[in-house]
This record gives C-alpha cells, sequence and structure tokens, in this order.
C-alpha cells in the first residue's frame, strides 16, 4: 500500500503521543516491568478504533482499516518503541499476524478476518516459532492433518506447541504455521478453540510489558475455511514474501529506543556538572557515548526511509534492504543504549531511570524477526550474488555515483562513501579470488562490511536533498556532518577490517592493500573532530535539560 | 444552528528554543500544534454538536501546511473545514487576520455562533477574537469556560478577576475559550482522522472571501513587530527566614543596602 498523506500520518502520530503522555507514565511502565505484567487496558484502548485503533494502520480502507503504508508503520512504530519496546511488541505482533492474510488471503477470508480484526479491535498473534524451528522454520514440527467428512476435505486438525509467542497469552486470533500434507501453512486459530491452549507467560530480560507465551495445539480442529489462501504448502512463501516490510518496523524499534536513549543522555549530560562544567561541553564524554550512536542512528533512519519509499512505490521483496535495515538499526540502538547507561554513570545502573530499561528491552532487535548473525547472512547471500552477476562493478558502480554526488554536493560524506564502496567492491573480489567465502565467518563478516558501505551512501545520498523528510529533527548543517561523520566511519573500518579479514584468511592479500587505498581513507578523515564537535552542540540544542 | 470555530497552527511553545545570539526562534524540529485554547474551543464546539446537532465549520488562516489544525477539527467531528491561504495574507497583524476571518465567516453564510480560543500560544495577544466580533458587528464575551445553548440564547460562564460570572447572550455571537482547569484534550482516532480526508475541505484565496487587498498582511497591519526577544533572566530572590519580625528587619535592612530607602 502507498503511504497516507502526511497531515492524517502527523494527526494519527500526534493522538498516539497524546494518549502516551496521558496513560502512560515512567512511573507506570516501571512498575510494569517490575511486576511483569502486561498492561491489558493500554493495549484495549490502542486497538480500540473510537480511541486510538493503531491496528487500522495494516488493514485496507476497504475492510475498515486505515491503509497504512510502510513509511506510515515505520513512523508509527518508531513512536512506539519511545513509548515502550513491550507495548510496540504487543502492537507489532498483530501486525506480524495480520501479514499472512494481507499477502495470501483469499478476497473471502480477507473480508471476513480483516474486517473483524478492525471492527472487534481483535489483537492478533504470530505464531510460527517453536522449540527447534527459529530462524529455520523447515523444521516445523506442528503438524495439520487432514479431517474428512463424507470423503471431503471439512478442516485440519493441527497439533504442535509454538514457543515464544508475543501476544501468546492475550490473543483473540492466532495466526499458526503448521505442517499440513501439501506443505507448511498458515492457519487462523481462534482463542476459544478446543484443545488450544496459551502457556504460562514468560520473564524476560526485557520488553516485559509485551506478553509472550508457548501455545499446546493438541488435536484442535480448524476448519478448511481457515487455511489462509486454501491451498497448501504456501506457507514459507507468505511469511517470507513480507520480511523486506516487517523486518523494517523492527529496524524502527531499534532505531525509537535507541534514540530514546540517546535523548535522555543527551538531557542529563547538560544537568551534570563535574569538574567545573556539564558533562554536555566534555569532548571525551560526547564523542564516545553521545555523537557516534546518534550518528549512527541517523544512517539507518536514512536507510529505512529510503527503503520505506521503494517499498510503497510498489517494489517487492527488498528482503537484503529490510535486513540490512534491521541489522543497522537494532545494533545501533543497543549500542547507544548501553553507552546510555554509561553516560548516567551509577544513575544509568538503577531502575530509576529508564535507560537500563530500555538497554533490556533494546536487545530483543538484534534477536527477533532474525537474528542480527541470520541477518548478517541474508544481506552476504543477496549482495553476493550482485557481485558475482555483475562482476564486481555492483558496488564499484554506485561508488562512481557518489562521485558524482560529491562533485555536487562536497559535504555530504558522498566522497567518502565512494571510498567505503570500493574498499568494499575491493574486498569482495579479493573473496571471491582467493576463494574465502568457504569461511562462515567471513561470509557474516562481510554482510556488515556492506551494511556499513550501503548506509554511508544512501545516507549521503539523503542529505544532499533539498528538504528533509518529516522525521529529521536536525538542520541541514547537522545532518550533513552526522552524513560525513558516518561515511569516514563507514571507509575507516571497511578498509582496515576488510583488509584484516582477507590477511586473516587466505594465504596472502595480493593487492588488497593498495586497492582499499588506505592512504585516501586516511586523508578523508580531515575534519572528523570538528564535524564531531558540531553534532554534539547541535544535539544539546535539539535535546535541552528539562 | 451554525458554529464557526476558529483555530490557529501555532509552534509548540515548550520546545521552541531562542538562539541567545540573535535573539531568533529557532524552528527547526520543533513541531507545530494546534492552539490549546483552540482545541479546547473545538471540544466545546462537539459538545453542542453532541446535544444540539449543530453543524460546525472549522476556520484557520495560515501557509498550506495549516490545513493539519483544519483536518484534526474535522476529525474531531466538524463537518467542513476552511483555510484562508494567499500571499496576500502574509504578514498580518490580529486586526488584519480579524478583518479575513470576518471576511470568511460572512462569505459561509447565516452563522450563529463563533467560537475561537482566548489566545494563541505564540503570541499572547488575545486580540483577533475580539477584533473577528468588532469587524461582524456581533456581541462577544472573552475568557468564558463552558457555554450552554437555551434556544437561540448561549448561556456562557465566564472568568473575572476572583470568580467568575454568567453571562446570557442572543445570537449571533463571537465566544472566546480559555482551559479549564479539570479540561482533557480530546485527540481523533486513527479512523476518525482517515475519515476526516473525505469531509468538504476549502481553501480560499484573499479573491474568494473578497477581501480587500489593502487591510491586508503588513500594508492592512497598524501594528508591527519591531523586534523579537526573549525576557531578560530576573535576577533570583532572596529569600528571608525567621519570625515575621525578623523577616521584616531584614527585608528593611536590605532596602537599606539597595537603596529604596534611606538609611
Amino acid at each position: 500500500m502507498p503511504s497516507m498523506d502526511a497531515i492524517s500520518r502527523n494527526l494519527m502520530l500526534d493522538s498516539l503521543k497524546a494518549y502516551a503522555r496521558k496513560n502512560i507514565s515512567n512511573d507506570f511502565i516501571r512498575e510494569k516491568d517490575q511486576a511483569n505484567e502486561f498492561p491489558a487496558k493500554i493495549l484495549k484502548d490502542m486497538y480500540d478504533h473510537s480511541i486510538l485503533g493503531v491496528h487500522l494502520l495494516m488493514i485496507p480502507e476497504e475492510y475498515g482499516g486505515v491503509s497504512g503504508g510502510t513509511y506510515d508503520i515505520y513512523r508509527i512504530c518508531e513512536v512506539l518503541a519511545h513509548i515502550d519496546l513491550g507495548i510496540a511488541t504487543s502492537v507489532f505482533a498483530t501486525f506480524l499476524g495480520t501479514d499472512p492474510l494481507n499477502v495470501g488471503g483469499t478476497v473471502d477470508q480477507k473480508k471476513k478476518w480483516l474486517e473483524r480484526i478492525a471492527k472487534e479491535n481483535l489483537m492478533v498473534a504470530y505464531a510460527a516459532t517453536e522449540a527447534d524451528a527459529g530462524s529455520d522454520l523447515l523444521n516445523l514440527r506442528t503438524r495439520a492433518e487432514h479431517v474428512l467428512k463424507n470423503g471431503q476435505l471439512a478442516g485440519y486438525r493441527l497439533t504442535g506447541n509454538k514457543q515464544w509467542i508475543s501476544n501468546g497469552g492475550v490473543a483473540d486470533l492466532y495466526t499458526v504455521l503448521a505442517m499440513a500434507p501439501g506443505g507448511p501453512c498458515w492457519f487462523l486459530v481462534e482463542k476459544e478453540m478446543e484443545g488450544f491452549s496459551p502457556n504460562k507467560h514468560e520473564d524476560k530480560h526485557g520488553i516485559r510489558l509485551s506478553n509472550t507465551a508457548g501455545l499446546s495445539l493438541d488435536n484442535v480442529f480448524v476448519p478448511k475455511e481457515n487455511l489462509i489462501g486454501e491451498v497448501e504448502g504456501q506457507g514459507l512463501v507468505q511469511a517470507q514474501a513480507v520480511f523486506g516490510y516487517t523486518r523494517l518496523m523492527v529496524a524502527a524499534f531499534g532505531l525509537g529506543a535507541g534514540w530514546e536513549a540517546v535523548e535522555q543522555a543527551v538531557r542529563y549530560s547538560q544537568q551534570r556538572i563535574q569538574a567545573g562544567g556539564p558533562l554536555s561541553d566534555k569532548q571525551g564524554y560526547t564523542h564516545k557515548l553521545i555523537v557516534p550512536h546518534a550518528v549512527e542512528l541517523e544512517a539507518a533512519r536514512a536507510y529505512i526511509e529510503e527503503t520505506a519509499y521503494r517499498l510503497d512505490g510498489g517494489e517487492h521483496g527488498l528482503q537484503t534492504e529490510g535486513a540490512i535495515a534491521k541489522y543497522s538499526a537494532s545494533e545501533s540502538g543497543n549500542r547507544a543504549a548501553e553507552d546510555a547507561i554509561q553516560a548516567l554513570g551509577g544513575y544509568g545502573y538503577t531502575h530509576d531511570f529508564p535507560v537500563e530499561k530500555i538497554k533490556r528491552d533494546v536487545k530483543i532487535t538484534c534477536i527477533y524477526e532474525g537474528t542480527s548473525e541470520v541477518l548478517e547472512m541474508t544481506i552476504y547471500r543477496g549482495r553476493w550474488q550482485e557481485h558475482l552477476k555483475t562482476r564486481g562493478r555492483y558496488y564499484a558502480d554506485i561508488a562512481d555515483k557518489m562521485d558524482c554526488l560529491h562533485a555536487a554536493n562536497p559535504d555530504v560524506g558522498a566522497g567518502a562513501a565512494a571510498l567505503a564502496l570500493r574498499a568494499l567492491a575491493a574486498v569482495m573480489e579479493e573473496c571471491r579470488l582467493a576463494k574465502l567465502t568457504r569461511h562462515q565467518a567471513v561470509t557474516f563478516k562481510l554482510g556488515g562490511l556492506i551494511s556499513l558501505a550501503e548506509l554511508a551512501y544512501v545516507f549521503a545520498q539523503a542529505a544532499a536533498k533539498d528538504k528533509y523528510s518529516e522525521s529529521v529533527r536536525f538542520d541541514v548543517q547537522a545532518w550533513r556532518a552526522m552524513a560525513r561523520v558516518y561515511a569516514r566511519g563507514a571507509a575507516l573500518r571497511i578498509a582496515a577490517e576488510g583488509l584484516a579479514l582477507v590477511t586473516g584468511a587466505a594465504d596472502g592479500a595480493g593487492g588488497l592493500a593498495a586497492a582499499v587505498d588506505m592512504d585516501a581513507v586516511q586523508a578523508a578523515q580531515k575534519g572528523m573532530m570538528a564535524d564531531m564537535d558540531l553534532v554534539a552542540a547541535k544535539l544539546k540544542q535539539t535535546f535541552k535539560a528539562k | 444552528m451554525h458554529i464557526a470555530v476558529c483555530v490557529k497552527q501555532v509552534p509548540d511553545t515548550t520546545e521552541v528554543k531562542i538562539n541567545p545570539e540573535t535573539g531568533t526562534l529557532i524552528r527547526t524540529g520543533v513541531p507545530s500544534i494546534i492552539n490549546p485554547y483552540d482545541h479546547f474551543a473545538l471540544q466545546t464546539a462537539m459538545g453542542l454538536k453532541k446535544l444540539h446537532g449543530c453543524r460546525v465549520t472549522v476556520i484557520s488562516m495560515g501557509p498550506p501546511q495549516a490545513r493539519s489544525v483544519v483536518q484534526m477539527g474535522m476529525a474531531l467531528g466538524a463537518d467542513d473545514g476552511v483555510l484562508l491561504s494567499d500571499m496576500a495574507f502574509a504578514g498580518s497583524d490580529t486586526w488584519a487576520t480579524s478583518y479575513a476571518l470576518a471576511k470568511a465567516v460572512k462569505k459561509l453564510g447565516k452563522v450563529d455562533l463563533i467560537l475561537a480560543g482566548m489566545q494563541a500560544i505564540d503570541g499572547d495577544t488575545a486580540q483577533t477574537g475580539p477584533g473577528m466580533a468588532q469587524q461582524l458587528g456581533i456581541p462577544q464575551v472573552s475568557f468564558c469556560e463552558k457555554i450552554d445553548l437555551d434556544g437561540r440564547k448561549l448561556i456562557a460562564r465566564r472568568l473575572i478577576d476572583g470568580g467568575y460570572e454568567i453571562v446570557e447572550v442572543k445570537v449571533p455571537a463571537l465566544f472566546t475559550m480559555i482551559m479549564p482547569r479539570d479540561y482533557v484534550p480530546v485527540y481523533p482516532a486513527f479512523l476518525e482522522t482517515h475519515a476526516s480526508l473525505k469531509k468538504p475541505y476549502y481553501v480560499w484565496s484573499a479573491a474568494d472571501i473578497g477581501a480587500e487587498p489593502r487591510y491586508l498582511g503588513l500594508k492592512g497591519s497598524p501594528t508591527q513587530v519591531a523586534r523579537i526577544y526573549p525576557p531578560q533572566q530576573r535576577e533570583k530572590a532572596a529569600m528571608t527566614g525567621g519570625s515575621a519580625q525578623e523577616a521584616a528587619e531584614k527585608i528593611l535592612e536590605i532596602m537599606r543596602k539597595e537603596h529604596f530607602i534611606a538609611e
């Protein structure tokens, strides 16, 4: 679905923020977090179409929803993550649970179920994971056996166990992945169905406001109309069709939670006086604990937005892009929260200040919807194919474009991004020549380096625009400085770590040292300190102490 | 009964920063919101609509992005919306603005009741509402916190120093609203926002409302902003402790020292 108009989107965001201001205080969240309790009333309100109706974003207008596009959902997810990642996860579970219907449901199924989800404010859960089937869904053990009536297929009997299902104990409707005789399928299971029961709410490290439970399915009869798509064997295709999109939502969670942590640290740093001045004025503090994270998060934002625009523009799949977005945003969010604890010192280590909870919460974004390691592999696989297909030109061509961009806009980091891309192309080519991708560790590492290079060039492109998107809270000067800082860092890491990777795995590193052009990468670092100073000052200006 | 509610889009002043060197407002990244008093005026209109089935029109004047506050009004239940948007309006002070708004109300036809916020949080002038009443030649009741409708008569509870008064007015009339202490702003549900896109929405230029250019913009504005600057920070108050007698003696001592009174 294309995204909605900016005014409607922002009115919805305002309504959500206003609801949170009024009903979800820090004390409330802390209490629920400590009690490991699902805030049922809050979620009921959020799903109530007369109060908020957040779930309607995933439902097309013709079925009673508001037809949100990818960009809209990214924006809502970021705001939800600022509020609480557990609450966000509960909303996300409904988005995810609705997806198989949106992707694979027949017209009649969509009409019946999407309308019910919209009108009856149904909370949905997405039940795929099992004890032995996480990232590897083919290992699925839950079975769906045919039930015949007068020789005709009447329905299925589902038997098996699901694990770590968000909304598992509280949902009204479940989309359950099970192995039918014709292959994996999604089934719609209602909470009242006989033989169906949720297990205990898990005691988790973080997102403790999100209900997570296992599910037991003991001979649960499901009518054949509840098989999504009404054709067996489509389950995995339906699941994978939306990864580009669903991973963008988790990317937005990493972004929102990470920024919440950074904002808390920036505000605190202006109040905390040490050695005669506020911490916010001390480079040893800002340039280590704050600025790098703000920069990484904004690079991730640029990448998320670019991917969202493309999906809303009608492109399909974008699995690699979705993986890069999620990998980068969640890892950056996690690092940002870790350093926010450090930035608040002793206060950060207590439950009285929210950063330690954010840290516990945000870790999940590196795990669910594909762990960071699975994503490194996905990213490598996707782009390695491009590298081979183009005979090594894939990143070299983008680097040429960056040179053009740099000529027109010398202040957006495009020059350093070009160096990053060329270094990456050289590292990948050396890996091909020396057959280094036989080492799994090399492939995963390449996944990480690819992400750095892609964010660098996408950020430079975004920073060069005349007008920034509504989500950017910085002016041109600040955002361009951030793009430069990111691109320089990406070039340096790709060159140094790529060279080390190849040297460590190959018999010799050939001419790689010359190909990555370390001298140019070093020279590109000029101006780094001034840019970091500028970003630190802008952060202080944007997030004033309360 | 036809109610027109005037709303304004304002920067969220809790987020506005002032550049200490130039004295100008830093607007980058500062969200725009509906003026909170206007928000309450809208809710008051919706309350009357619920009880008496009135038609409600939201009106605003501003750049194209001010459509946001008009759409919010429609999402909250107004039947239609109007945005006065034209370069000719740029730079209008409160008098020129009230002239344009009054012209728009006239174009709407028979409007019985006009509601507006007491003042906007960006300028705090509290002049535009009363200015409109003057331009339209209708009675006005300012600083109201509650309005009831009884036939063609409106009964308003109006705040005054040290208390309140009850005022009865016949329509047509204009009321400006304060925010009662127990007021809880209502925001539209997602579905209401989505549905508001289908409501009639008009953008009117100066020509559309038959406004004369000489009464608009800087030209039509008797007041002009010479300079914006942050208020001088006052010195911290010195607190005196002890009994009343001791405190009085201490204050006298300070006043003598600072030459407020003779030694």
